[in-house]
């Protein structure tokens, strides 16, 4: 627990990256530590789910205002760091960072967005390329992606996925059997663990992201009552309150991305368990503009104007 | 010659020993043709390293001609190239050989990446200050005049920023030159050029000032031109200049002959952009063109711009409200000065400006009211205990009431001023309802706000009415469901300690914080943990005895191994504090030689097995604690 990582924890919360070699270095001491994790984590209450972050650095550091530092107060999040916002580099590292510091107090799982292809189409590649010159932040980054839990169960009774079930797995056995340690396929288990979403249908549909599934209101008491489990917490959908439950509250969305891109008007949730498993959802704003910097970006040339 | 660089290490041939120092200068040097952005990056960051390694003669003869050359690469670079070489003078051999790096900038001022011609038009400018009038006039102005007529639109831009730093140090004959290659660029038939001139001759106004015709028969006329220009992208930039005009004018007579027309025009300009730009630099420019204007123009132009159709120009104006209020006092003041007259200025205040502000606060945008709030209360020190108790405490508790969150935020961190000049007793009696209602407010940031504001009302309004009215709720925030809350509410009661005693801490808030300790919750037993900590610092012996270190005992034993960490976390920092706390003396010495006992006997030995404890954040912490200990 050198002062070293204590110092770049530091650095990170003031939204400043970290140099390349140190990059390296992290992200090689969380592959030693996620490796040993199941896929699917065992975390002890209490503990505070988040959802989606979606690199808007300055909304997590609002969500550590609302939540509590780390390590004080237990973190889970389930996984879509990076894309779409401006700060997906400083956002992963510090989660990252964190993990490695603390790795009892917060727990990291995947989400459909920790792949190489998405990664390269949504944002975090390019924002590697431009605040590092070079693509190799982006490739460590990466590794460590493959190394991410796919799930959390807490105390035995809240699982926690980032997108949902998926019809060839009916027990938590089945999902600790997943050879996970590749990126994200397009179909089976591990890809619709990532990327499935709860609706109003019977059994399974077609889902219209082109990967994962559909499942109702059946499928998931099905699961519950077989798997012994109170709740699936799952995020990958943007809800405008912060959190949205569903199905007889046996599912449970929480977004942590207020004013998602920037533009969407929602609020964000968290969802605080306290050591009985007492639920609290805390709904929080975007952190306000004086708090944030402004992204360096280039001017619009002037014939534009 | 520049292959000369290229091919290996500088002064190859010296001794081996001198070689291996250079060695870090030939990485640079090759870094700089490097295929990665980032290297070359790395290498003109270093580039006075490499000219320093070079030496002068070998810096003017190979790397400023290699840079000379490279300038056709990233963007990125280029405009690092240019802010470097603006502190190259030394580098080259001193102001005597400065002018070799004006060619390499006159590449740079013309490319067509904004940032780089900025930054080349800056380091040019620094350039010029060490030049001698000789090198000024063969190699500077001929690279003025060369980038003034260049075909290209990027280099004329650039041009306009070219004339200020030199016009001072040139022979007369060469000015009146300068002045009408200028008037040329004002003219230019794309506005790009024209905005560029626009904006400089704001700086370039302060060089005419020693000759007062050339002010009169150039700038002027330049100024009257621009701001009719049809680009209202254009017009908006010579507020500044007009500014800039007026004070180097510095007479009332010429002022009014010159500059009320454009002045008149600018102000009711139909673009809003343009008016906005009027708004937002009101202060300056009434301050710049003199008391009779502002008498006589300004005041009723202040009050159409906070009555402008445009939002975006009423959220300025709004802005500008206190400063341009204290301007129009002073010259108030000033002009019945030994009459009985009243002041004119305050006169405005109340049924000019007053009126308007009125009307602000129920504004339909929310951004003009966020404004207002924040600069509102500017007005009260200008109008006095009584005015501002008739006029202003009325709106300040509408906006507290406002739909907002940001305007209700604005205007209670700006309490303090208000509370100066009506004093704490008028406000907090007429305020308390309203503060009251807004410690529930539903944005944390509001609640935030107004913890903030406690301890001073405490101060004011005495132990009896703050139990009564705001004791509950001082309370409440350390239960509240969001941290930062529950971290300000904590440092909230030291400071009330430190207000209202050790006593009254022990009688009010010391049992309900240690009630919060049996919570079923995590977070909130943390609450009790850090408050404990935190009032360790302020209170006495008995009440460590007697209810600090017993609590923080029994929570060493939670189950929850954030709360045992934060023992440790908390011990790290009272153990020594205690260490040095003086011996009291009195009917409660005892307690001091009580808290040493329970120190030594109780805390050290509950640390030393949280140092051995399952968790190993736990285990980490408590070692760090026995160590400071």
């Amino acid at each position: 627990m050198g002062s070293d990582l204590d110092r770049q924890i530091e650095q990170l919360r003031h939204c400043e990256i970290l140099k390349e070699s140190e990059v390296r270095e992290l992200c090689h001491k969380a592959r030693e530590i996620l490796v040993e994790e199941s896929n699917v984590q065992r975390v002890d209450a209490p503990v505070t789910i988040c959802g989606d972050i979606h690199g808007q650095f300055y909304d997590l550091m609002e969500l550590f205002k609302v939540g509590g530092p780390c390590p004080d107060t237990n973190y889970l999040l389930m996984g879509d760091f990076v894309d779409r916002g401006f700060y997906s580099v400083e956002t992963f590292l510090l989660l990252l960072a964190l993990k490695v510091r603390y790795p009892d107090r917060i727990t990291l799982i995947r989400g459909n967005h920790e792949s190489r292809q998405i990664t390269q189409v949504y944002g975090f590649y390019d924002e590697c390329l431009r605040k590092y010159g070079s693509v190799n932040v982006w490739r460590y980054c990466c590794e460590v992606f493959d190394y991410l839990s796919l799930s959390a169960i807490i105390d035995d009774r809240i699982f926690c996925v980032h997108g949902g079930l998926s019809p060839t797995i009916n027990t938590l056995d089945q999902i600790r059997t997943i050879d996970r340690k590749l990126e994200v396929p397009h179909d089976g288990a591990m890809c619709d663990l990532l990327w499935s979403d709860p609706d109003d249908v019977q059994g399974w549909a077609v889902s219209p992201r082109g990967a994962g599934f559909l499942f109702g209101a059946d499928i998931v008491e099905a699961f519950v009552h077989t798997n012994h489990i109170e709740l699936i917490a799952r995020a990958h959908q943007l809800v405008m309150d912060g959190y949205k439950l569903m199905f007889k509250n046996q599912v449970v969305t929480v977004w942590s991305a207020p004013n998602y891109c920037y533009r969407c008007g929602n609020v964000a949730a968290i969802l605080e368990l306290d050591e009985h498993l007492n639920r609290n959802y805390r709904i929080f704003d975007a952190a306000p503009q004086g708090s944030r910097g402004l992204p360096t970006k280039k001017p619009a040339p002037d014939y534009f104007l | 010659m520049a292959d000369v660089v290229m091919s290996g290490v500088p002064g190859a041939g010296a001794a081996p020993s001198e070689s291996d120092a250079l060695f870090p200068i030939a990485i640079l040097i090759d870094e700089l043709k490097h295929d990665d952005v980032a290297l070359r990056l790395n290498a003109i960051r270093r580039l006075s390293t490499i000219a320093l390694a070079l030496g002068p003669a070998r810096t003017r003869s190979e790397l400023i001609p290699f840079l000379d050359e490279s300038i056709d690469d990233e963007d990125e670079i280029l405009l690092a190239l240019a802010e470097e070489l603006g502190n190259f003078v030394d580098y080259v051999g001193g102001p005597a050989y400065g002018h070799l790096l004006l060619q390499p900038l006159e590449t740079l001022a013309a490319v067509e990446e904004p940032v780089v011609r900025d930054g080349a038009v800056a380091s040019a400018a620094k350039i010029a200050a060490q030049l001698s009038q000789h090198h000024l006039e063969e190699f500077y102005i001929p690279m003025l005049k060369r980038l003034s007529a260049g075909d290209w639109f990027t280099s004329r831009t650039s041009a306009c920023g070219l004339y200020a730093p030199a016009y001072a140090a040139c022979t007369s004959q060469t000015q009146s030159e300068l002045r009408r290659l200028f008037a040329a660029l004002a003219r230019d038939e794309t506005p790009m050029v024209r905005r560029a001139a626009a904006t400089h001759l704001a700086h370039l106004v302060p060089h005419l000032g020693a000759s007062p015709e050339a002010l009169r028969s150039d700038a002027v006329p330049l100024l009257t031109l621009l701001s009719q220009d049809d680009q209202d992208s254009v017009r908006l930039l010579t507020v500044e200049a007009l500014v800039a005009l007026a004070r180097t004018l510095n007479s009332a007579a010429d002022v009014k002959l010159y500059l009320l027309a454009p002045l008149r025009n600018l102000c009711a300009d139909k673009s809003w952009r343009v008016r906005y730009m009027v708004a937002d630099k009101f202060v300056a420019l009434a301050q710049a063109v003199g008391e009779d204007i502002v008498r006589d123009d300004l005041i009723a132009v202040f009050v159409n711009l906070l009555k402008d159709s445009e939002a975006e120009v009423r959220t300025a104006a709004a802005g500008q409200v206190p400063g341009f209020g204290a301007l129009i006092k002073r010259q108030g003041a000033a002009a019945v000065e030994g009459t009985a007259e009243p002041n004119p200025g305050e006169t405005a205040i109340l049924h000019d400006i007053l009126p308007c502000v009125k009307d602000l606060v129920t504004d339909g945008s929310q951004h003009v009211r966020s404004a207002l709030a924040t600069h509102v209360s500017g007005l009260a020190p200008l109008m006095g205990r009584d005015a501002t108790t008739e006029h202003l405490l009325p709106l300040f508790l509408q906006l507290l009431k406002d739909e907002a969150s940001e305007v209700r935020l604005n205007i209670i961190s700006q309490l303090d001023k208000v509370n100066a000049v009506i004093g704490i007793q008028l406000l907090s009696q007429s305020l308390l309802p309203a503060i009251v209602e807004l410690s529930e407010d539903k944005q944390w940031r509001v609640r935030f706000a107004i913890i903030q504001n406690i301890p001073l009302l405490a101060s004011q309004l005495g132990v009896e009415f703050f139990d009564e009215k705001l004791g509950g709720l001082c309370m409440s925030w350390l239960g509240d469901c969001v941290f930062s809350i529950r971290e300000a509410a904590t440092a909230n009661l030291r400071r009330l300690t430190e207000v209202f005693g050790v006593d009254w801490a022990t009688a009010t808030i010391i049992p309900k914080i240690l009630a919060m300790g049996q919570h079923t919750n995590y977070l909130y037993r943390m609450t009790t943990l850090a408050a404990t900590a935190t009032l360790a610092h302020a209170v006495t012996a008995r009440v460590l005895a007697e209810y600090i270190l017993p609590t923080i005992l029994r929570l060493a034993h939670d189950p929850i191994p954030n709360i045992r960490f934060n023992v440790a976390k908390s011990c790290e920092h009272i153990l020594p504090a205690l260490a040095a706390r003086q011996p009291e003396t009195g009917p409660d010495a005892k307690y001091t030689a009580e808290v040493a006992t329970m120190v030594k006997e109780q805390v050290l030995p509950a640390l030393r097995k949280l140092a051995e404890d399952e968790d190993r954040d736990v285990r980490f912490y408590a070692t760090r604690a026995l160590q400071a200990a």
